[in-house]
């Protein structure tokens, strides 16, 4: 064959042949309408075969909000949730030749019997709880069992390091996570967070590769802070359980004020209840009784009525009162002790009943029934918290001269603890009602005016006097200090049968420092059965201890017996003597 | 001309590359991004716990209970203590 010479190409090009280029065209358009019918299938018929491979990938992921934390004054905290684990099975799905070994060590993990767990897992349901809110340690273990079936999925629930201490306070929460009693109960939408959602796409590996929009944040539930001092608190429950434990009593309570911001720094009752364990809790451990528990307050009534007596200018603390017999009606008005006569300011030392009644008889029933309402009695406090009660205080144009002369001792009008701790923040604040806080205050805050400075501080004079020798409250002495307060023991009614002969409550209520007065605390001692039920026996040992503690705590130098003070490199250096 | 058509393929193969590339690293820090949330997460809880832990540890009852019991210490009586006081 001729070799064609370059000079002769161009005739090459031109002979190459037609179809060559023509199979080529082909080939395009047929490539590009395999495309276009692979496209229309993929989008048309076969969507729903890739949808459902799309699903596969793409997850809801549910965005848990946190419950918002309690804490106490000083940022200790209360409550917090933690995370636990719940165990989930899916009873189609969990084989019936389970190994017996498996189940055994599966029963015990979850603390059911091997039967139970049996049972369960032959329901015919498609899923069911087998346990909620169980530790991740054991949640792990189950885990390692690697029975088909069970699923493990996270939770939070609820811890209260303080336990018992501060049940009545804090609360608790249901397995919902919603709050069931005190704080928890009564800020539960500020506690409570709100949950969120996400749509992401996961990769063959588990793993959130992309975004699908829709996204919701989770908000957590926000924190709160109680004026709560966890400190004085604990003190206060075990003094109050010492003393019940002692006196053999059916319960016992205690508050502590302070009456500067008006913040709650304890608040404890017993019997008190585990938070951390609430399956077998009664009606009796979960009452908050300072609160919710109404009783005739008795003689802390006392220093309520001579304060009035004093605003009004019917005594002043020197008058001399004749006591001797007092009727009204049928009823005689009894003593402790047999007086002939006492000045106003020994009728609270001593604590006498036919004293106060004198005093009241003078005054007008409506005036006294106004300081009632002044002070917070017949009112529900206004503390945010649940089941806080009003007592009860009749109307004063249904009173008679015996209603008068008992009230003004403390029978026939019912108050709580709470109310009667509050009340004598007119003492502490030269005469003003301080507002009470469950929540952390920090500064003053301010009250009404009840009674004038000058007689708030005739009152603290009396009140001194109680505690110190020959008054009804040596007891209640704290080391160091000058401390003031009242003794009360009331009968307890029998309802429509009038007062038992031998059921008593004893009450102690007071204030300190007195020369710099600060705090009050209030004392109750129910049914004490064993040494004593006096007041002045039962609850003033308490009031005593609690309150060393509190002043202690709170860092107020001791007022009383200061014999030297010495100059020293900036700093005083003060001396006490008992 | 033809130069000029060089250049653009060259170029647009050139971003296609840095298209797959970025896509790429995307995709890995939104999977790091993940993984710190949920280590993030897991962190908060821990404290949360050790935080509930040191709570139980420092609760006043125990304390009390152990300074009485196991230390045997006692309260600080008044005469025994010197209260310093800031000079107004």
């Amino acid at each position: 064959m001729r070799m064609p010479h370059p000079s002769q190409s161009s005739e090459l090009v031109l002979r190459l042949p037609m179809w060559r280029s023509r199979v080529v065209l082909f080939l395009m358009f047929a490539a590009f309408c395999s495309l276009i019918v692979r496209a229309f299938w993929i989008q048309g018929l076969g969507n729903d075969f890739y949808a459902e491979k799309g699903n596969k990938v793409k997850r809801v992921l549910e965005l848990n909000a946190i419950r918002g934390k309690i804490f106490d004054r000083n940022g200790a905290v209360l409550a917090t949730s933690l995370e636990a684990k719940t165990i989930i099975a899916y009873p189609d799905v969990v084989p019936d030749d389970l190994e017996k070994s498996k189940v055994v060590a599966f029963a015990k993990l979850l603390e059911m019997s091997e039967a139970d767990l049996r049972k369960k897992l032959g329901e015919s349901r498609s899923q069911l709880y087998l346990r909620r809110q169980i530790e991740p340690d054991v949640a792990q273990r189950i885990k390692a069992l690697e029975i088909p079936g069970i699923a493990i999925t996270s939770e939070y629930r609820r811890y209260y390091p303080e336990g018992e201490a501060t049940a009545h306070v804090v609360g608790f929460t249901n397995v919902e996570d919603v709050g069931q009693e005190g704080m928890e109960l009564s800020n539960n939408s500020l506690l409570t967070g709100k949950s969120g959602q996400r749509n992401v796409v996961i990769d063959r590996l588990g793993r959130v590769v992309d975004d699908l929009g829709g996204y919701i944040p989770s908000r957590n539930g926000e924190d709160l802070t109680l004026s709560i001092d966890s400190k004085i608190q604990s003190i206060a429950y075990e003094e109050i359980k010492k003393a019940v434990e002692t006196h053999r009593a059916k319960a016992g309570g205690a508050v502590v004020l302070d009456a500067i911001t008006g913040e709650v720094l304890a608040l404890a009752n017993w019997p008190s209840y585990d938070p951390n364990h609430r399956s077998h809790l009664s009606g009796e451990q979960l009452r908050n009784r300072v609160l919710t528990d109404t009783f005739e307050p008795g003689s802390t009534m006392k220093p309520i009525t001579i304060a009035l007596a004093l605003e009004k200018g019917i005594v002043t603390p020197s008058t001399m009162m004749p006591i001797g017999h007092l009727q009204i009606g049928k009823k005689v008005i009894t003593d402790t002790h047999p007086y002939s006569v006492l000045s106003v300011a020994q009728i609270i030392q001593k604590s006498s009943n036919i004293g106060t009644s004198r005093i009241a008889l003078q005054m007008e029933p409506e005036d006294m029934w106004g300081m009632f309402q002044a002070v917070g009695f017949g009112q529900a406090p206004k503390l945010g918290f649940p089941g806080a009660v009003a007592g009860l205080v009749k109307p004063y144009d249904k009173w008679g001269k015996l209603d008068q002369a008992s009230m003004s001792y403390g029978y026939s009008i019912s108050t709580s603890l709470f109310q009667i701790a509050k009340a004598y923040t007119i003492f502490v604040r030269d005469g003003e009602l301080a507002t009470i806080s469950m929540k952390k205050v920090d500064k003053a805050t301010p009250g009404s005016q009840v009674i004038s400075p000058k007689v708030a501080a005739q009152v603290r004079a009396m009140m001194e006097t109680v505690t110190q020798e020959g008054g009804t409250a040596v007891k209640a002495q704290v080391e160091g200090y000058r401390v003031g307060g009242k003794t009360g023991t009331a009968h307890k009614s029998n309802g429509k049968k009038g007062y038992s002969s031998n059921r008593y409550e004893g009450f102690f209520v007071g204030i300190a420092p007195i020369s710099a007065p600060r705090i009050v605390v209030a004392v109750v001692i129910d049914e004490p059965t064993a040494g004593g039920h006096y007041g002045g026996e039962v609850a003033a040992p308490v009031f005593s201890a609690v309150t060393k503690a509190t002043l202690k705590t709170l860092n107020i130098a001791p007022d009383a017996n200061a014999t030297q003070l010495v100059q020293n490199n900036g700093v005083q250096q003060v001396n006490f003597q008992r | 001309m033809n130069r000029a058509v060089v250049v653009l393929i060259l170029a647009l193969m050139g971003c296609s590359f840095l298209l797959v590339n970025s896509q790429q690293r995307t995709r890995q820090l939104f999977i790091e991004k993940n993984r710190l949330e949920i280590q993030q997460r897991k962190l908060n809880q821990e404290w949360n716990r050790l935080e509930y832990e040191q709570r139980e540890l420092s609760r006043s009852s125990r304390i009390i209970d152990i300074a009485k019991r196991q230390l045997h210490m006692n309260d600080a009586k008044q005469d025994k203590t010197i209260y310093l006081k800031e000079k107004e």
